[in-house]
């Protein structure tokens, strides 16, 4: 097992601290997505937890050890950086022989993951004639090639098409059901949506939020009440966290079971409209830990949530 | 023994783009330039005392100048573009140990140096003696002259693929990487016997002429190990410089 463990990281670059006192864990037979906006830092701690660059501060484990500390690297880490880390003057097949070389793969093991990523018949092209869909594919073939227990992968739906993207899925779904560690960035939320058990938000280096995706989208509870603004006054006196979405009378609640709101509700004779358990979509909850405004119908105020432990330890104190 | 393996792994590398083929082509393009100035080429006053006796054709024949900067330039260029396409990034991930690697690289660019001097020194001297049947005089350099000729090629052109290759983890821009090299071995060695005239023994070209029999002076060995140091400083300034910077 393999969990990947991230403590206190920092980093920056000049005067510009890309990453900041960054904590979390991504699991082993987990999917972890890792979410943030362009810029949060998602890529440098990707880079310093495999190596690639190092840390000002704060320590980076697989399993227990460093990545360079790995016995063997390739056949322990599968990796999807940058779709265009390629020579395009090399055959996708030579790519992957190059790789095989140092690590000791056989000729057979590329065209197995060939044929899983549904590349065969474009193997011997040079890789400058792929589209980005292909050189994605080709990225994915070379994170395989070791049947690694742990994939590390930076947006590796880039560019594939809907068919691509599905069997992307199911590769990762199905390695993380054998209890193989599964960390992902993406910007594609709906994506995530589908394929994470776990998230790991960051912004602007910091991290934002963390924990299992079904406990976040159900940290908050909906209301729609005639009487908003007076059901927000009572919810907050009783340690709820409210947000006031711009729909007209619907408030998001955080720390108070729906049980516990329409209890107070009634108590105080305000009627009820709506109550129901969940923080809406990935894309709105993301766009609320990020600061970003989100979509009509969604909450106005930002930044106020915690961490999915944090709530579950407000929700157990109410 | 992994660190074989990546050399084995560069190696593929080196010989899975068309480069190797380039520089090939150059040097095809300069044994015939040899071959026809063999033919048509005279000296000053119009003699062909160029081609006259045997230290005249070994003097034509030797390669290993040439060698030394083709091989530095072909170091730069496999180098420093691994970091302009990023194809330096899985090497390090399946190969975390830095200096283990870019060791490895390098003996892959020097053996690789090493082989397209022979190749050049080979083709030079054949076309040399080709081109020699349609002149008056023969072919007159010994066999040990001639092997003498290929040596010293082949081992200024690894340590010029090694400097390459040096200066290409150093600077990591093709470009730049270039005009590292040509400063190095071109520009600044004038310059240097105009500051310190001593060292007109030492700069590259007088070097590979010493190991290809031209010159007497420095002797064989001191000019090999000059040589070794030329290629070694960029070496391992270049490990150096991987081992403290971020791989991306």
């Amino acid at each position: 097992m393999f969990p990947l463990v991230v403590t206190q990281l920092s980093k920056s670059y000049g005067s510009h601290q890309v990453v900041h006192d960054l904590t979390f864990t991504a699991g082993p037979g987990r999917v972890t997505g890792f979410l943030g906006p362009n810029g949060a830092g998602k890529s440098t701690t990707m880079k310093i937890l495999l190596d690639l660059a190092a840390a000002d501060h704060g320590t980076t484990r697989i399993g227990d050890r460093r990545y360079r500390d790995l016995p063997d690297h390739a056949r322990t880490v599968g990796v999807v950086l940058e779709p265009d880390a390629f020579h395009p003057g090399r055959s996708g097949r030579n790519h992957l022989r190059v790789l095989a070389d140092i690590s000791g793969f056989s000729l057979r093991r590329i065209d197995e993951v060939l044929e899983l990523v549904g590349l065969t018949d474009a193997a011997h092209r040079r890789v400058g004639a792929y589209s980005l869909g292909m050189r994605q594919r080709l990225c994915l073939a070379a994170a395989l090639l070791g049947d690694p227990p742990v994939l590390v992968l930076d947006e590796p739906g880039n560019g594939l098409d809907p068919q691509g993207i599905h069997d992307l899925r199911a590769v990762l779904r199905e390695r993380a059901a054998q209890g193989h560690t599964i960390f992902v960035s993406s910007h594609l939320l709906a994506e995530v949506e589908l394929l994470a058990d776990d998230l790991v938000v960051v912004d602007k280096g910091r991290l934002v939020t963390t924990g299992a995706l079904a406990d976040l989208k159900q940290a908050a509870v909906t209301v729609r009440s005639p009487r908003a603004e007076e059901l927000a006054v009572r919810l907050t006196a009783a340690g709820g966290t409210v947000e006031t979405a711009s729909a007209a009378g619907t408030l998001t609640v955080r720390g108070l079971t729906t049980d516990l709101i329409g209890d107070l509700a009634l108590n105080a004779g305000i009627a009820l409209h709506e109550l129901a358990s969940g923080a809406g979509s990935l894309e709105e909850m993301f766009l609320r830990w990020t600061g970003d405004e989100p979509a009509e119908g969604a909450s106005r105020r930002s930044r106020l949530i915690p961490t999915a432990a944090a709530t579950r330890k407000e929700a157990v104190r109410s | 023994m992994r660190w074989l393996r990546i050399v084995r792994s560069e190696l593929r590398k080196l010989t899975t783009t068309k480069m190797p083929w380039a520089f090939l082509g150059v040097i095809v393009l300069l044994a015939a330039v040899t071959g026809a100035a063999v033919i048509w080429g005279t000296d000053m006053d119009g003699s062909k005392g160029f081609i006259a006796t045997a230290a005249d054709q070994q003097s034509l024949m030797a390669f290993a100048g040439n060698a030394m900067m083709g091989a530095a330039l072909f170091g730069a260029v496999a180098v420093a573009r691994e970091f302009g396409h990023g194809t330096v990034v899985p090497t390090f991930l399946a190969s975390p140990r830095r200096a283990r690697t870019v060791t490895a690289q390098v003996v892959a660019v020097l053996l690789a140096g090493a082989l397209l001097s022979v190749i050049g020194a080979v083709l030079i001297v054949s076309s040399v003696a080709l081109a020699l049947q349609f002149t008056e005089y023969g072919f007159l350099v010994p066999a040990g002259g001639v092997l003498r000729v290929i040596v010293a090629s082949s081992l200024t052109g690894a340590a010029g693929g090694a400097l390459g290759a040096g200066v290409g983890a150093l600077i990591r821009n093709v470009g730049g990487a270039v005009t590292v090299v040509v400063g190095l071995l071109f520009i600044s060695p004038p310059m240097l016997i105009q500051l310190v005239p001593e060292m007109t023994d030492w700069v590259p070209s007088t070097l590979a002429w010493s190991i290809s029999g031209v010159l007497a002076e420095p002797g064989v060995l001191a000019a090999i190990a000059a040589v070794a140091v030329w290629a070694l400083v960029p070496v391992l300034a270049g490990i150096m410089a991987t081992l403290r910077r971020d791989v991306v």
